[in-house]
């Protein structure tokens, strides 16, 4: 891998290396300065100092830990008070849940900021993590475009594309007053998926059969799905214990679950679909039923890997809630079914998903590609 | 019969239909790593050490979900120990950007869901954030390296004699096949999961600033940006390794045809 940093790769990437710094560069110095824009005041830390000593805490399921109290002085960078000292107090913990601890250099939100005679005090109001994300992004960026070209720059255009629709359909679903949900949402998946398809694959028969294949793809699924549902009355699926819920749990459970699917069964129709036109194109011959079966067994080697994706993808994320419950003495089938229920439902819809997309998909392009010779 | 149970014999029955043998073992692959994700929180909960715990379950998970996923042992090996070295160097970016993150434990938006609860269980929740996010990045990391690995292995078979300059650039450029359709696959899988989260975000109208540096959205963009970067350096990385391992591939299955051919 080192012979790709050989000198004529560096120089025909010159000016994007260049180019990408530079931004990179302009991006993290805007956010580390940008406290003006910002309404809420912000204030550096310059200085803490321990007070008193640990206090010792511990519950009824004997859990210990230790609370540390921290003076903090820091310094006010935008507002009213800019450049004067305020002085702030906080707790931390050993396990850190909702707290940190603060060291010289943070930036902090605050609020209440009131003057006491000529002393400033405020509350600490949560920690600046804007220049960490913007880093991150920018070495995906990075490592995107001097990595994979072209291909990623589409690709990188595609999500940014689909974080837009997404932002937009967000917009709409709360004009809505969350009515119709699912509505915008199918009308949603079936947009998502033709843009993203359409910047991937480029305007081709190719991207047309891959999007049919999907979108059929992805709503049987569903259908099979609200079979199974109503055929075992949701027996086992705790919808109140769906976090962040703003409107009606259920449908907006179902929209997640169908976009949640959505790319993995996107990624999977364009492998095989993408098969089945090289198939076609080295052997013009190739019988309807050939094209079914290569499809399907491009299909079934894919399929694994790609539940497995979303799997992991859905259940890391009900992790540290389900080792919550188990600390506070809860039951593992108690924990599995308040935390992780949705996370497993949701995986496996999607991986019927997936795996529904084989047959449809292969038939789909065997029988586009495989008419045509006769 | 509770709905998890159902849906997941009907998801058995369509893996065996479509997938016969392979099908059943990605089944069992996908319950195995629902078993060990349960088992890591258990061992977390019982206070072994959580960065001990993510490499353990690591390394187990990618060898459950590439070793049973394809039976190609040419195509399996080399994706195992690509993503082996890709998940180490993850672990050290991980842990380095979730200190300056501090996105561990649960913000504002989970107090409604955390009443009633003890939160400080003197485990730090730091840790288990490095472990959550190692995680989820995993699946994506085992895909990655099986398609460069499996078309690569393909190019070898096609051509044993290739330079180990092409067969990178070969790896590329099955890397820029997959890299846009991989990253709608993680853009969608974490997104999708927080539609209520956004739906919440706008309905409070939330401003920009106060979105970019709250707790839970930073955490979720991080993982998917650690996803992205973690499929990124996969592709090279299974090019290379395939350059390291091509002449086990030849020695063992390809001897005749290697003699034939010189």
């Amino acid at each position: 891998m080192f012979r790709l940093l050989n000198l004529s790769w560096l120089r025909a990437k010159r000016w994007l290396l260049v180019g990408l710094l530079i931004f990179g560069l302009v991006s993290v110095a805007f956010t580390m300065n940008n406290q003006r824009f910002y309404r809420r005041p912000i204030a550096r830390v310059v200085k803490t100092t321990p007070v008193g000593h640990p206090r010792r805490v511990s519950d009824q399921f004997q859990n210990i830990d230790h609370q540390y109290d921290q003076q903090i002085t820091a310094v006010m960078m935008n507002g009213r008070y800019r450049g004067q000292r305020v002085q702030l107090s906080n707790t931390y913990s050993d396990s850190r849940p909702m707290d940190q601890r603060y060291q010289v250099g943070n930036q902090v939100f605050l609020s209440q900021v009131r003057r006491h005679g000529k002393q400033l005090t405020a509350n600490i109001n949560g920690y600046k993590r804007d220049t960490v994300l913007v880093l991150v992004a920018w070495l995906v960026i990075f490592l995107l475009l001097v990595t994979m070209g072209k291909a990623g720059a589409w690709a990188l255009t595609s999500v940014v594309v689909n974080a837009l629709l997404f932002i937009l359909a967000v917009g709409l679903d709360l004009h809505n007053n969350g009515e119709h949900i699912m509505a915008i949402f199918s009308v949603l998946t079936i947009i998502f998926a033709f843009v993203s398809l359409l910047l991937v694959l480029g305007p081709s028969k190719k991207m047309l059969a891959t999007f049919s294949a999907t979108v059929i793809g992805t709503f049987t699924a569903l259908g099979v799905s609200l079979l199974v549902f109503s055929w075992t009355h949701e027996r086992g699926i705790y919808y109140e214990s769906m976090q962040y819920v703003t409107q009606v749990p259920r449908p907006l459970f179902l929209a997640e679950t169908l976009l949640g699917s959505l790319g993995a069964v996107m990624d999977e129709s364009s492998d095989i679909i993408a098969t089945l036109f090289e198939l076609k194109q080295l052997e013009p011959t190739v019988t309807p039923r050939q094209l079914f079966m290569s499809g399907r067994n491009v299909g079934k080697s894919i399929m694994g890997p790609l539940i497995n994706v979303l799997f992991l993808i859905f259940m890391a994320d009900t992790f540290t809630s389900s080792l919550l419950y188990i600390k506070n003495g809860n039951s593992w089938g108690y924990t599995f079914a308040m935390n992780m229920s949705l996370g497993t439902v949701q995986s496996l819809v999607s991986g019927i998903g997936i795996v529904l997309a084989v047959p449809l998909v292969s038939a789909f392009g065997a029988l586009l590609l495989g008419r045509r010779t006769k | 019969m509770t709905t998890i149970t159902a849906l997941g014999l009907v998801l058995m029955v369509l893996m065996i239909l479509v997938g016969g043998k392979q099908g059943w073992s990605a089944f069992l692959s996908l319950l195995l790593n629902f078993g060990f994700l349960y088992f890591a929180m258990v061992l977390i909960a019982f206070h072994v050490p959580p960065l001990f715990v993510t490499v353990v379950t690591g390394v187990i998970i990618l060898a459950i979900t590439i070793f049973m996923g394809e039976d190609d042992l040419r195509t399996t090996v080399t994706a195992f120990y690509s993503s082996l070295i890709v998940m180490a160097i993850l672990i050290v970016f991980i842990i380095l950007i979730e200190h300056w993150a501090q996105v561990q434990g649960f913000g504002t938006e989970d107090s409604d869901d955390l009443e009633g609860m003890s939160i400080l269980i003197g485990i730090s929740y730091l840790k288990v954030a490095v472990t959550v996010t190692c995680l989820s990045t995993l699946g994506a990391i085992a895909e990655a390296a099986m398609a460069i690995s499996s078309g690569l292995t393909e190019v070898l078979e096609n051509h044993p004699t290739i330079e180990n300059d092409r067969l990178i650039k070969s790896g590329m450029a099955i890397g820029r096949q997959i890299i846009g359709t991989t990253f709608n696959t993680l853009f969608f899988g974490v997104f999708g999961g927080f539609l209520a989260l956004f739906i919440w975000f706008a309905g409070l109208h939330y401003s920009l600033g106060t979105i970019m540096n709250n707790k839970i959205f930073v955490a979720e963009m991080l993982e998917i940006l650690i996803s992205f970067i973690g499929v990124l350096i996969t592709v090279p990385m299974t090019a290379w390794v395939m350059t390291r391992r091509r002449s086990h591939l030849v020695d063992r299955h390809d001897e005749s045809n290697y003699d034939k051919n010189n």
